[in-house]
């Protein structure tokens, strides 16, 4: 019953993406219209992949640090990602594809970073150590962006940022396949990985006596969440509150077991991202909202009422 | 022009009041006019008119102007070194031919091309106060900002002069160019600037079909400009209309679909380089919505002739209405 609540509400929240945007499209001419067949139904799929992606990610890393703060942009990719952007405005690299590639280089570079700095200890990845290196080297990145944004020619720049807040412009059939063929491989893992991440919520020490592999699940978590939140942001920039309210949420509904949790994220991220994205397009047209901040307008205050009635009862 | 190179120094005086410190450190290396300034001030400014036009008031060769962001400016005498923080006004003065009294530039001001034998003295939003007055100007041109009304109080308190202009719009130009004229000792040709402008915004655009176009600034997120950017208003003396003209700001970020619908015949968009490539987006495949980006209707327009309001509107006009006649 919740499921068929989830998935309706899911196909109510792409039905609304396409039927809605800021140019007239009679419902005659729906299958017809150029706009809803090349810009509003790949954008509405390419938004909820995105969504559900960074649902993921973020209940993956929450279980994975043990802290109910972790969302995927926590540890880094966000920074990493607004260097390369900038960058590659900066140096004006040209062609289509330049900025979510730099984007997506950016990020993965910030990963291995982090990745690298979080086994300074050893062989096992501290998550006290991953946090701090994530925000050393979310921090380190926003300073260089910074400088370069300050040297550099304001108006190109200032443009750079906006994508960078988010963003679903750039959605497009060719954007969707590669989204599609390279998402499910990171996305598989972190559902296989359900079970160890279960028994990695009860401490280290438990989850090793119960027959978990907690070194190669935290490593593999770790990547997996990293290399979904890069292509997310490729394609659509920093896009908040997703990945950190989405999987609290589901959590409220599906407990807390993984193998429920995950795949609910991943619907109730794409329903969140989709309603977000429309509401960007349509409230305030000709004009459109950077679609993080619908997300953070929508999903905040919802998210204070449970968080009240949660601690209440 | 023998009369600039000779640097009037005055001996080392000890002026009393806030800032003796400041002022002292400063004294050996402040030309006479800054010091004056503070005199007159004192005095007591006249001329303090709400006005729109520039209320000027010469008092033994001394001029008070009040700039665009309300403050009343006193000049000992037609300022000798001026370091100006604007690409916009740093044009201005070279057409005003003051060209050679600017002593500092910003990175960004690179017309007309003799402007870039001027030394830069940095940026000009939140300037480099020391690299400014190391110049030793005896007026400063600021762009008309918050954090550049800050900039010109610090340049108060070492006795350095400066005014804030605004030149966002064409009728901007005229009304900067009679207050740079007369603040640098060229009035007549202030004059002669501002009534050329506003020959230009007085004539009416040709009758034939308007074209429709968009001026695209960035493309991802699509950022267009609207009717509160002077491009709109150089597309109206054109006979072009902006199809994103009911959009009040100078520019705004809409969606695509959003460009789709409206479908300009036309995409204007503003690049130095040449020949211009195709914008980068014309091989994305979501653009291929846009009937225009299909069909490559790109009008590439130099922005350094068209990039801001300046002098050289009426010349820009002609050009734009020139280019739209292929699409006519």
């Amino acid at each position: 019953m919740k499921w068929l609540g989830l998935v309706g509400l899911a196909l109510v929240a792409l039905a609304l993406a396409v039927l809605l945007g800021p140019a007239h499209v009679p419902l005659a001419e729906l299958g017809t219209s150029e706009i809803v067949r090349n810009l509003r139904v790949p954008r509405a799929l390419l938004g909820f992949v995105v969504g559900g992606s960074l649902a993921v990610a973020g209940a993956g890393l929450q279980a994975l640090v043990r802290n109910p703060l972790a969302d995927p942009f926590l540890l880094g990719l966000s920074g990493g990602a607004g260097l390369g952007a900038v960058a590659a405005i900066a140096w004006h690299l040209g062609g289509p594809w330049a900025l979510p590639l730099a984007a997506f280089a950016g990020a993965l570079a910030a990963m291995a970073l982090v990745f690298r700095l979080g086994l300074v200890g050893g062989a096992e990845l501290d998550p006290r150590v991953l946090l701090l290196a994530g925000v050393a080297v979310g921090a380190f990145a926003g300073a260089v962006t910074t400088a370069i944004v300050s040297l550099s020619e304001a108006a190109q720049l200032r443009n750079a940022f906006l994508w960078l807040w988010g963003g679903l412009s750039g959605a497009s059939w060719e954007a969707l396949l590669i989204v599609c063929l390279y998402v499910p491989v990171p996305l598989v893992t972190l559902f296989a990985a359900a079970r160890p991440l279960d028994l990695l919520a009860l401490g280290e020490e438990p989850a090793r006596y119960l027959g978990a592999d907690v070194t190669a699940v935290k490593r593999r978590v770790y990547i997996a969440a990293s290399l979904l939140t890069a292509a997310a942001v490729a394609v659509s920039g920093v896009i908040g509150f997703v990945g950190l309210m989405v999987p609290h949420l589901c959590r409220g509904v599906w407990g807390q077991r993984h193998r429920a949790l995950l795949p609910a994220s991943f619907l109730g991220g794409g329903v969140l991202l989709v309603l977000a994205d429309t509401a960007a397009r349509v409230v305030v047209a000709p004009h459109e909202l950077p679609v993080g901040i619908v997300t953070a307008l929508l999903g905040v205050p919802l998210f204070a009422v449970l968080l009240r009635r949660w601690t209440v009862t | 022009m023998a009369l600039r190179t000779r640097r009037r120094r005055s001996p080392i005086s000890a002026p009393s009041g806030v800032g003796v410190f400041v002022m002292r450190c400063w004294a050996h290396r402040t030309p006479l006019a800054a010091r004056l300034l503070v005199s007159v001030a004192l005095l007591g400014a006249c001329g303090r008119t709400g006005d729109r036009r520039v209320a000027v008031t010469r008092a033994a060769g001394a001029i008070t102007v009040t700039d665009d962001a309300g403050r009343v400016v006193t000049l000992p005498a037609p300022a000798r070194r001026v370091v100006s923080l604007a690409p916009s006004s740093t044009e201005l003065l070279f057409a005003l031919g003051a060209g050679e009294q600017v002593v500092g530039r910003t990175t960004w001001c690179k017309y007309p091309p003799a402007a870039l034998a001027v030394p830069v003295v940095g940026d000009g939003l939140n300037p480099n106060l020391e690299a400014v007055a190391a110049r030793r100007p005896d007026l400063v041109v600021l762009y008309r900002s918050p954090l550049n009304e800050t900039a010109a109080a610090q340049l108060a308190r070492i006795a350095i002069p400066a005014v804030l202009v605004k030149q966002d719009r064409l009728e901007d130009v005229a009304r900067a160019a009679r207050l740079l004229g007369t603040l640098t000792g060229h009035a007549a040709a202030g004059d002669s600037i501002a009534t050329a402008v506003d020959t230009a915004l007085r004539t009416a655009p040709p009758s034939s079909r308007h074209v429709r176009l968009a001026f695209l600034v960035w493309d991802n997120p699509p950022m267009v400009i609207g009717r509160g950017s002077y491009l709109d208003q150089l597309a109206g003396l054109a006979g072009a209309v902006n199809v994103f003209r009911d959009i009040a700001a100078a520019s705004a970020t809409v969606s695509l679909e959003t460009i789709a619908a409206r479908d300009p015949e036309v995409i204007v968009v503003l690049d130095d380089s040449t020949p211009a490539p195709a914008p980068a987006y014309t091989a994305r495949p979501e653009w291929q919505a846009v009937r225009a980006v299909r069909q490559r209707r790109f009008l590439q327009l130099p922005a350094a002739v068209f990039g801001r309001p300046s002098p050289r509107t009426a010349e820009a006009v002609a050009e734009l209405r020139r280019r739209l006649e292929a699409w006519r």
